[in-house]
C-alpha cells in the first residue's frame, strides 16, 4: 500500500516572540489515512507544532499539507483542509448559537446559504447534536461542547482531523461517545495529547515529543509497552493499565481506502 | 452554573416573537426617540405610549411576572436618583408638605424622568423579550449597525456568563482558603482577582482568534438570516413609528 504523505514536516523550529524555544528541529512524516497521537510532556511543544499544522504560527523550517506549502497564498485551502480542534471549547465555540458557530467555517469558505445549511445539519448529525442549532454553546454540557467543537471544522469537510486534548475533562462516559465519534470519523487524525489509554484506543502510531524535539515514533503497541521510554519522557500509564498486543483489523481506516 | 440569559421568553410563539427582528429594533427604537423628545407636559402622549407598549405586551403573551421583574431591576436606579430633585430643586411654584418644601419644577422633573425612562425601559424589555438574542444581532447588522459594535456584542452575549463563572471559580477558591482580613488587605486580593481575570480573558481572546483563524476567518462575518421582512413587519413598523408620531403632534 502506497499513500500520499498529508502532513510532511522538515527542521522545524520555533521560538515564541518571548524567546522560549519550543521546537528545536522537527520531522514528521504522516500518511493519508493514519491516525497518530503525540504524547509528550507539558511544555514538550505538542500544541506549538500543531498550530503550525495549518499556518496560525510559522517556523523556520519546512511544512506541507497534501503537498502544498504551509505559506501565505495556500493558508485559504490548507485551513480547509485541516480540522483543528482546540483544548476548550470555550474557545471554539464562539457564535451566539451552536449553528452559527458549524456554520462559520462554511461561511468563509464562501458556500451558499443552502450549501451551508447541509453542511451543519450533516455536521450535527455526524456528532449526534441533531436539534441543538438553536442553543447557546453556554447551556451545552460540557461533553456536548467538545462534540459541537468537532462539528464546527466536520462542517468544512476537512481531509485532516488535528485534535488537541481531544479527552481532557470528559468524564467516562462523554469519552466514550467522543472515542466512538473520532473512530466513525474516517479520514486522517491527529491527536495531541498525554492521555495514554485514549490513544491507545484511537490511534495505530504515536510520536513521542520532548523539549521540542521527536524523540520516538512508532505503532502504539511497542512504545505504550516500553515503560523505560515513558519514564524518560515524565509519561507513564494509568496504574493498572497494560497494554495488550490487539489484532488492528477493526478500526483501520488504511484497509478500507485499499 | 445557570444563568438567567438576557433574552428569556424569546422562544415563545406570538405574532410580536415571530416578526423579522429588523422591524422591531426599528420600531422600538423610533418609539424611544420620540418619547424622550416628547416636552414632559404631554400628558396624554405617555399615555399613548405606554397603552401602545401594553397592548403589545398582551399581543406577546409575556408573562407579566417576568416584564415586572425586568423593569424592577432597572428602573430603581433611576428614579432614586430622580426622586430627590423635587425637595432640591428651585423655580416653577412650591408647594409645602408639612415642613419640606417641594418645587413644581423639580416634580415635573421627576415626572419627565420617570415617565421617559418606564416607556423606554418597557420598550427595550419587549424588544429582548421577544427577540432572540443572537437574531438581534443579525437584524442589527442587516441594518448596517457598524460590524465591529455587532461583533463586540456577540462575544459579549457569548462570554459574559463564561467569565462570570471563571470569577466565580475563584472567589470560591479564595474563601475556601479562609479568606478575610483588614481593609486594605482583601482589597488588594480583590486586585489581584481582577488582574487575574482580565489576564484569562485576554489569553482567551487569542485563542479564539486562533480558533477563528483556523476556519478561514478573513476579517469578515458571515451570518446567515433567515427572515424576509413581509406585510407584517411593514404594518407593525409603521404602527410603533406613527401612533407615537401621531400622538406627539396632534395631542
Amino acid at each position: 500500500m502506497h499513500h500520499r504523505p498529508a502532513v510532511e514536516i522538515k527542521g522545524l523550529h520555533y521560538a515564541y516572540p518571548d524567546g522560549t524555544v519550543a521546537l528545536r528541529g522537527v520531522d514528521l512524516l504522516v500518511e493519508e489515512g493514519e491516525a497518530v497521537g503525540i504524547v509528550g510532556p507539558n511544555g514538550a511543544g505538542k500544541s506549538t507544532l500543531l498550530l503550525h499544522l495549518n499556518g496560525i504560527l510559522a517556523g523556520r523550517g519546512e511544512v506541507r499539507i497534501f503537498g502544498l506549502p504551509v505559506e501565505k497564498a495556500n493558508l485559504r485551502e490548507i485551513r480547509r483542509r485541516v480540522g483543528l480542534v482546540f483544548q476548550d471549547p470555550d474557545d471554539q465555540l464562539f457564535s451566539p448559537t451552536v449553528f452559527d458557530d458549524v456554520a462559520f467555517g462554511p461561511l468563509n469558505m464562501g458556500l451558499s446559504r443552502e450549501e451551508v445549511a447541509e453542511a451543519v445539519s450533516c455536521a450535527l448529525e455526524l456528532v449526534g447534536l441533531e436539534g441543538l442549532e438553536k442553543r447557546s454553546a453556554y447551556h451545552l454540557s460540557y461533553g456536548q461542547k467538545k462534540r459541537a467543537a468537532i462539528a464546527t471544522v466536520l462542517s468544512m469537510n476537512p481531509d485532516l482531523l488535528v485534535l488537541d486534548e481531544p479527552s481532557s475533562n470528559l468524564d467516562p462516559r462523554a469519552r466514550r461517545e467522543f472515542s466512538e465519534l473520532l473512530q466513525r470519523t474516517r479520514i486522517t487524525k491527529i491527536l495531541v495529547t498525554h492521555d495514554l489509554p485514549f490513544v491507545f484506543e484511537n490511534c495505530e502510531r504515536v510520536v513521542v515529543m520532548d523539549g521540542g524535539r521527536i524523540v520516538a515514533d512508532g505503532d502504539v503497541f511497542s512504545i505504550l509497552s516500553n515503560e523505560e521510554l515513558l519514564k524518560k519522557h515524565g509519561l507513564e500509564l494509568p496504574y493498572g493499565f497494560y497494554p495488550m498486543h490487539r489484532e488492528m483489523d477493526g478500526h483501520r481506516v488504511e484497509e478500507d481506502r485499499g | 452554573m445557570k444563568h438567567a440569559f438576557l433574552d428569556e421568553y424569546s422562544g415563545l410563539r406570538s405574532p410580536i416573537h415571530q416578526l423579522d427582528p429588523r422591524a422591531k429594533l426599528v420600531g422600538f427604537a423610533a418609539l424611544i426617540v420620540v418619547c424622550v423628545t416628547t416636552p414632559p407636559n404631554l400628558y396624554a402622549a405617555f399615555a399613548v405610549y405606554l397603552g401602545l407598549e401594553l397592548a403589545l405586551l398582551w399581543l406577546s403573551r409575556l408573562p407579566l411576572r417576568h416584564v415586572a421583574r425586568r423593569m424592577l431591576i432597572v428602573l430603581p436606579f433611576i428614579l432614586v436618583v430622580a426622586a430627590f430633585l423635587p425637595f432640591f430643586s428651585r423655580g416653577g411654584g412650591s408647594y409645602n408638605l408639612g415642613p419640606v418644601r417641594v418645587s413644581g419644577h423639580g416634580l415635573l422633573v421627576l415626572w419627565n424622568v420617570a415617565a421617559k425612562s418606564t416607556v423606554s425601559v418597557l420598550a427595550v424589555i419587549l424588544l429582548s423579550s421577544t427577540t432572540p438574542f443572537p437574531d438581534l444581532l443579525r437584524g442589527m447588522e442587516r441594518l448596517r449597525v457598524p460590524r465591529l459594535l455587532v461583533a463586540l456584542l456577540s462575544f459579549t452575549y457569548r462570554y459574559i456568563f463564561v467569565l462570570v463563572d471563571e470569577m466565580q471559580r475563584m472567589r470560591r477558591a479564595r474563601d475556601s482558603r479562609a479568606w478575610r482580613g483588614k481593609w486594605l488587605w482583601q482589597s488588594k486580593v480583590v486586585g489581584h482577582m481582577v488582574a487575574a481575570l482580565f489576564l484569562r480573558s485576554y489569553e482567551r481572546g487569542e485563542r479564539v482568534y486562533a480558533a477563528m483563524l483556523a476556519r478561514g476567518y478573513g476579517g469578515g462575518m458571515h451570518t446567515l438570516y433567515l427572515y424576509e421582512p413581509g406585510i407584517m413587519e411593514v404594518g407593525f413598523a409603521s404602527l410603533v413609528m406613527l401612533v407615537p408620531l401621531a400622538a406627539r403632534i396632534i395631542l
